[in-house]
């Protein structure tokens, strides 16, 4: 079932284009991760599905609410974490989350909840300190405690580790995936290609327009062919000749003593191909899949893009 | 859920405001200045010019309006009309107390919660926008009444400390009262109103400094306009000012929401 849904959503500042025609959906229970360069239009396009400023063409639909039109009751079903922690500083974290739970109709006893989620990353202990002598990281967590306390249906994440330590980074990511698990939507905007390859079901790369919308393993076929490298105890011309004789071997290559092939059906050939070269007198140490980075996907991506506009 | 919202932000705010040094120090230092510095006028005028200052047309003027308006003042020696005058007139004095903590306080309640980043984080939660206006003002404004009504207080007593306890039934009229608790409620929302509107509209804690000037010329003007006896301040007519600034009070807030750019808050200050 779709929790987010957007059509032809755009936005322009002037006569800046900020977000061209977004057209996607996201299901429920899903995690997104949104990419793409700085100016590309992700912070935007995070605030018009959250209520805060309006497209200026084409709209959006988030847990049953429209997103231009029925703003208050969108925020009482969704959580945002800002770029920006945003807290008093001379109030003490439990005080500061109180403050923000007030305004939830769903939660009767904003106390009970903050201690709740305090207790959940750890901050309880410091939950009568002021936030001004708090660290970044702690600050992360807090205001990923603020955009969950009501609980919500969707939950938005603007680069939520950016500046971090690994440390504090590694923590907020475990949450993430612990909030997943949970089954909450999370739309997840980082200009960390690793992070939303390792937390997200599916990937969107967004440069002012939507360039590709797929999972980790699909974008990467979109520009690599999957291909099979297998490790040799040593290079061995014999064996390279007999898998160049396989029907169903495509292209071999030898990279010191690993062979790098390209099946028909990888998954179905793959038994076969070792067969033969074991029975060709190979002696293999492992077999895998060359995993290409996402990175270089979204170079590719972004790169093309640029082409075309230029 | 609107009084919970409103309550909610009120909280805040006081909690915020008295925990702030430089805030809490407006707040009670303001109305020692204002009531000490009137007293300290009365004091020397009535000491060392004493009747003489009724010879001016100014005070002439102004005498004969309070007598048409009191006219028990008539029956007085001169130099208790002139206290009995100096008296009346400090009670639009009392004005300034929320005026001037509104320009210090208000001003800066937007702009802070801009600056700091919590403001779009605020945004994101189903509060209204007049919701947050009003209960932003209202936190600056109920201590700023709190502490005018206690100055009003202190002048009272120190009228009858002063051994001017005799006048203080020609002071405390009907007047006084409709001064007190209709006019300067109404005044001091409608200052706090203008100070979180200028707040929210400015880019810097300068730029709301410089809008807050401006909330203090129209108090300025009635307390000149009661000096200078163009217009003696009757019961009615405070009554009906009161009515007026209340109706501006409820007009300020509607303006104070349409001028509050929601959108621009969220994308200039980031």
């Amino acid at each position: 079932m779709a929790i987010i849904e957007t059509f032809d959503l755009s936005r322009n500042f002037g006569k800046t284009i900020a977000v061209e025609d977004l057209t996607l959906t996201v299901e429920a229970g899903e995690i997104l991760g949104f990419l793409g360069p700085n100016g590309a239009g992700k912070t935007t396009t995070i605030r018009m599905l959250a209520g805060m400023i309006a497209p200026t063409k084409g709209y959006a639909i988030v847990a049953d609410h429209r997103t231009d039109r029925d703003v208050e009751q969108l925020h009482e079903v969704i959580g945002i974490l800002t770029e920006t922690p945003g807290f008093y500083s001379r109030l003490s974290a439990k005080r500061n989350l109180e403050y923000f739970a007030g305004f939830y109709s769903s939660i009767q006893s904003p106390s009970e909840q903050v201690e709740k989620y305090l207790k959940l990353v750890r901050l309880w202990e410091r939950c009568n300190d002021r936030v001004g002598t708090f660290s970044k990281g702690m600050k992360h967590r807090l205001a990923l405690v603020r955009a969950l306390l009501h609980e919500p249906k969707v939950l938005f994440l603007d680069e939520p580790t950016a500046g971090l330590d690994p440390e504090a980074a590694t923590e907020v990511r475990e949450m993430i995936r612990r909030l997943g698990k949970e089954g909450h939507t999370i739309f997840l905007s980082t200009h960390n290609l690793n992070e939303a390859e390792m937390l997200c079901h599916r990937i969107a790369v967004l440069h002012t327009r939507l360039l590709a919308l797929d999972t980790p393993d699909l974008l990467r076929r979109r520009f690599f062919r999957r291909q099979i490298i297998v490790q040799l105890e040593t290079s061995e011309t014999k064996v390279t000749d007999v898998a160049k004789g396989l029907p169903f071997v495509q292209e071999v290559r030898e990279e010191g003593n690993q062979l790098i092939l390209e099946l028909t059906d990888s998954e179905r050939n793959r038994p076969e191909l070792v067969k033969a070269i074991v029975e060709a007198g190979g002696r293999v140490i492992t077999v895998s899949e060359k995993q290409y980075p996402l990175e270089e996907v979204y170079l590719r991506l972004i790169r093309e893009e640029e082409g075309n506009e230029s | 859920m609107s009084r919970r919202h409103i309550r909610n932000i009120l909280l805040k705010e006081w909690v915020l405001l008295f925990t702030d040094p430089n805030s809490a120090l407006v707040i009670v230092l303001v109305p020692f200045l204002v009531v000490g510095q009137a007293i300290l006028y009365i004091w020397l005028a009535f000491r060392f010019a004493g009747e003489s200052m009724l010879t001016t047309q100014v005070f002439q003027i102004a005498l004969q309006k309070l007598v048409a308006a009191v006219p028990g003042v008539a029956q007085l020696p001169g130099n208790e009309q002139l206290l009995v005058l100096l008296l009346s007139q400090f009670t639009f004095f009392l004005l300034l107390i929320p005026t001037m903590i509104a320009m210090t306080v208000s001003t800066f309640s937007i702009v802070d919660e801009k600056l700091s980043g919590s403001l779009e984080a605020l945004l994101a939660t189903p509060v209204k926008t007049w919701e947050l206006l009003l209960g932003k003002a209202l936190a600056g404004a109920i201590p700023a009444l709190v502490m005018t009504w206690i100055s009003a207080g202190v002048l009272l007593l120190v009228i009858s400390a002063m051994g001017w306890g005799d006048v203080s039934g020609f002071v405390v009229t009907p007047g006084w009262f409709l001064t007190l608790f209709l006019l300067t409620p109404a005044i001091a929302i409608l200052s706090f109103m203008m100070g979180v509107t200028g707040s929210s509209r400015a880019r810097d804690p300068r730029g709301a400094q410089n809008t807050a000037l401006l909330i203090i010329f129209p108090v300025l003007a009635l307390i000149g306009i009661q000096v200078t006896g163009i217009v003696w301040f009757t019961p009615t007519l405070i009554l009906l000012l009161a009515l007026v600034i209340g109706i501006a009070d409820f007009v300020s807030l509607r303006a104070a929401v349409r001028l509050f750019r929601r959108e621009s808050i969220v994308v200039q200050w980031r």
